[in-house]
């Protein structure tokens, strides 16, 4: 102790100042450092709770069939079994929630959107020219979506 | 000065812009955003901290080498480094997305990220090398100017006296040494303080542009040839304002180390593009296809040849012939020297932080960037962070510069603390 | 002389002590109330990152290119409009080579019109010239060793037990540095957050049971996901493995994606 004030006065008040600047930083640092930071990782562990609370928006297939099993089994003896639903319904998970929020009719330009014919296809993927396959005519008239190989 | 040639540097890359469609090849579509991720901003920043590198390793020429001609410039290198140490953090605050937040980088450093180094080295850089360096070496004139001056000045010397007035010889000579010590410690942490800056871009494997060995290595070469430059400029203006005769020794002296550093950057940099074309790597067409069209102004004019092959012959050939030359011409030369290079350098970075942006990373396409004028990232923003430094020097300058206040006798390159009456800032000659 | 020292720094000593032993539940208490003010923690704790370990592959032979996936996790992740995208489709086509040239393989062109998410209607080049093309769905690999993670100065961005890289959006301070250290393409700064998104993999899909929503709308299973400790009895991810040899992208980078390829060309890339 009596050879720290022995020290020559200008490195002393140096020392001092360090010693200040670290243990202001060591304060800041106890006090700024998120509470869960580390938990898993070098980042906060609550970030992933926070990531999964966010809300959906595709309800996923499950919570389609469970009011609507009759469609999915239909569904399931076809060429579209493996399509969810939403790929051509759209995002339901509002409607899921409550059955009571209708649903947007699905447009039928919407089979184009994997049949229409296109170069850069897979070559065993179904796919028509519209223009030339009865133009004029539309997609449901002579093909069921949800039983691609039945005729209405 | 050079925020005048930044906006003319915009002008033309503009012009060249606009003139381009927005990409052309393919481009990852994340990419294909209006502008830079890293903008104007991202290059001002290297560049004024390669400034400080450099302005540093000036002034520890004195102290540490012993460059007795170089005492002129001693201080005012110290004062420009710490000038535009001070402005170092500016532009990367203002291009964050959230600066509110910039205080993690020091709660939660992730120390695998040479960013989040940033703050340790900057802190250690300002606190534990120049400002300490500086205190030392002005300690003695704090006290008798605290003693003379009144007024807002007296305040500002008593504070930083720190409450020192030892002035005795023992005490001096203590401050001597103990600012050789900093200065041997600076010479390390100024190439560190730069070299991380370079190793920030050399890290980033996805990038073929920066992706690189060499990088941190040209970025500290770079860094003092620019930081020399700026001493060599500020010198000669200082000395145009006070109209004080210019000591060509000290002068000569300066634009010989400019001349061996620019030399070795040059070579390092020309090393840098012979392995670039000979290893001819993935993404090699790319960039060339982009070095070509995209930044053929600032990197072959801008960058080669005005910052590096005309500086080269100016100070060269004055190396060889300087006795011949008559004084006034070789002032020109130098200062004609000092600001292309110090164009040249702000042309490297460009080179370096914007052209690693015009190619995308899938290497089949490049892209264009317009420059807004106004707003964060625009050139009138740039300007002043580039300005920003030069009027805290003319504070610095006026505060501890003055010439009006005696200087105590200690020269900065002895340690040993000798009292001679008058010392390297005599007013008839020295600023 | 020498006891009054001495006692005076015994005093020193027990004060420093009380003060200390009292400041210690005071500053805990300060803490606690300042971590408040910046952090607010509402989310469950009913998932174990260390128990599951999510996957995702690519069977670039499925992929019709409808851009369902990308429109789809636009609307699921409420991504930006604009040149925003965390999962996007690339269109190769390669030409045939020119009349009397001597090469394999003609010119190659890449696009990715709106990251593919309204489809790809019109074909660039005419069909009797193409000698391949197919196209590619893209999203971050979920490098075992991101580079991303590694350059975050804050720890903001991050790989998670359970084989995600995620973004703490309320950590992050938007430098940008792990958008240019992605090899990939796969981050970009939100022009409304001003923070960096990616790809969390449906973090908040996943989680409680369900596909991420590109895998759920993908109609030809060109996308395969799932968890390699709780494999289902029946698991695609499993008998993608078996059916097929994979490939990554960019693997000389070393980032060592865990998104694999089959069927990959050598242009992609």
């Amino acid at each position: 102790m009596r050879r720290l004030f022995n020290m020559p006065p200008q490195i002393l008040r140096l020392f001092l100042l360090l010693v200040g600047i670290v243990s202001s930083y060591g304060v800041a640092r106890y006090f700024l450092t998120p509470p869960t930071f580390g938990e898993y990782g070098w980042y906060r562990g609550v970030a992933l709770a926070e990531l999964r609370a966010r809300p959906l928006v595709f309800a996923g297939r499950k919570a389609c069939e469970e009011c609507h099993s009759d469609e999915a089994t239909k569904l399931a003896k076809f060429a579209h079994k493996n399509v969810s639903c939403e790929a051509c319904h759209g995002p339901r998970h509002e409607h899921a929630q409550d059955p009571d929020i209708k649903t947007q009719v699905v447009s039928f330009s919407h089979c184009l959107r994997c049949h229409e014919a296109n170069p850069s296809r897979p070559k065993m993927h179904k796919q028509i020219v519209s223009k030339t396959h009865y133009s004029g005519s539309k997609c449901i008239e002579c093909h069921v979506p949800h039983a691609p190989s039945e005729v209405p | 000065m050079p925020a005048e040639i930044t906006n003319l540097v915009a002008t033309v890359t503009n012009v060249m812009v606009e003139a381009v469609p927005h990409f052309e090849g393919y481009a990852y579509p994340n990419e294909a955003t209006a502008g830079p991720l890293w903008g104007v901003l991202i290059v001002v920043y290297p560049y004024i901290t390669g400034l400080v590198a450099g302005a540093f390793i000036m002034a520890s020429l004195v102290r540490v080498f012993k460059v007795k001609a170089l005492e002129p410039v001693y201080r005012l290198s110290l004062l420009t480094a710490l000038a535009f140490l001070l402005c170092a953090p500016l532009p990367l605050l203002f291009h964050l997305g959230h600066p509110e937040r910039c205080y993690e980088v020091m709660m939660t450093p992730h120390l695998t990220s040479p960013m989040a180094i940033f703050g340790f080295v900057y802190a250690w850089y300002l606190m534990a090398v120049l400002l300490l360096e500086l205190w030392f070496d002005y300690r003695q004139d704090f006290v008798e100017w605290s003693k003379t001056e009144s007024g807002f000045q007296g305040i500002l010397y008593r504070a930083f006296m720190l409450g020192v007035t030892d002035e005795s010889e023992k005490a001096v000579r203590l401050d001597m040494k103990v600012g050789w010590i900093i200065s041997i410690i600076g010479i390390p942490s100024a190439f560190l303080l730069h070299g991380y800056v370079g190793f920030i871009f050399g890290s980033i494997k996805a990038n073929p542009w920066w992706g690189n060995v060499l990088m941190p290595i040209i970025f500290i070469m770079s860094a003092m040839v620019s930081g020399i430059a700026l001493c060599v400029f500020n010198y000669m203006v200082l000395s145009w304002v006070r109209r004080r005769a210019i000591d060509m020794r000290c002068l000569d002296m300066m634009t010989m180390f400019l001349f061996y550093a620019l030399v070795i950057d040059a070579a390092i940099e020309g090393l840098d593009w012979i392995h670039r074309v000979y290893s001819a790597e993935e993404g090699f067409q790319v960039m060339q296809w982009m070095a070509r069209e995209k930044l053929f102004y600032t990197l072959n004019l801008g960058q080669a040849t005005m910052g590096t092959l005309v500086p080269l012959l100016l100070l060269g050939s004055l190396q060889l012939v300087r006795k011949k030359v008559p004084e006034l011409a070789r002032r020109r030369m130098y200062f004609a020297s000092a600001v292309l290079i110090l164009v040249g350098v702000f042309a490297m970075r460009w080179n370096v932080v914007i052209g690693g942006q015009l190619f995308s990373k899938s290497l089949r396409g490049v892209l264009s960037y317009k420059m807004e004028l106004a707003g964060m990232e625009g050139w009138l923003m740039a300007g002043f962070l580039i300005v920003l430094p030069f009027i805290i020097l003319t504070v610095f300058v006026k505060l501890f510069l003055s010439e009006r206040l005696p200087t105590s006798g200690h020269l900065p390159h002895e340690d040993t603390g000798s009292s001679l009456p008058s010392g390297f800032i005599a007013p008839a000659r020295d600023i | 002389m020498k006891t009054k020292v001495s006692r005076r720094s015994v005093l020193g000593r027990i004060g420093a002590v009380l003060a200390g032993v009292l400041s210690a539940p005071a500053a805990k208490a300060a803490k606690t109330t300042v971590q408040k003010l910046l952090v607010s923690t509402g989310a469950s704790k009913d998932y174990d990152p260390t128990k599951h370990q999510w996957q995702m592959a690519i069977d670039i032979n499925k992929c019709i290119g409808c851009g369902l996936c990308a429109e789809a996790c636009k609307t699921e992740n409420h991504v930006p409009e604009g040149p925003y995208y965390r999962t996007w489709i690339e269109r190769y086509i390669i030409r045939k080579p020119q009349a009397g040239a001597v090469e394999s393989r003609g010119d190659v062109l890449v696009d990715s019109p709106e990251g593919g998410m309204h489809g790809f209607s019109d074909c660039p080049v005419p069909k009797e010239e193409i000698l391949h093309s197919f196209f590619v769905p893209k999203l971050c690999n979920l490098c075992a060793h991101s580079p991303c993670a590694q350059v975050c100065p804050v720890g903001a961005t991050f790989d998670t037990p359970d084989g995600a890289v995620l973004v703490d959006p309320k950590y992050c301070i938007g430098c940008g540095f792990c958008i240019q250290a992605c090899p990939y393409g796969c981050r970009f700064l939100s022009p409304l957050t001003h923070t960096a998104e990616k790809c969390t993999l449906c973090y908040h899909r996943v989680t409680r049971g369900l596909m991420p929503a590109c895998v759920e709308v993908c109609p030809t299973q060109a996308r395969i996901f799932g968890d390699l400790k709780n494999p289902l009895p029946d698991d695609p991810l499993q008998k993608f493995f078996q059916n097929n040899r994979v490939q990554n992208l960019k693997p000389h980078l070393g980032t060592d994606p865990r998104v694999v390829y089959a069927g990959m060309d050598k242009e992609v890339r």
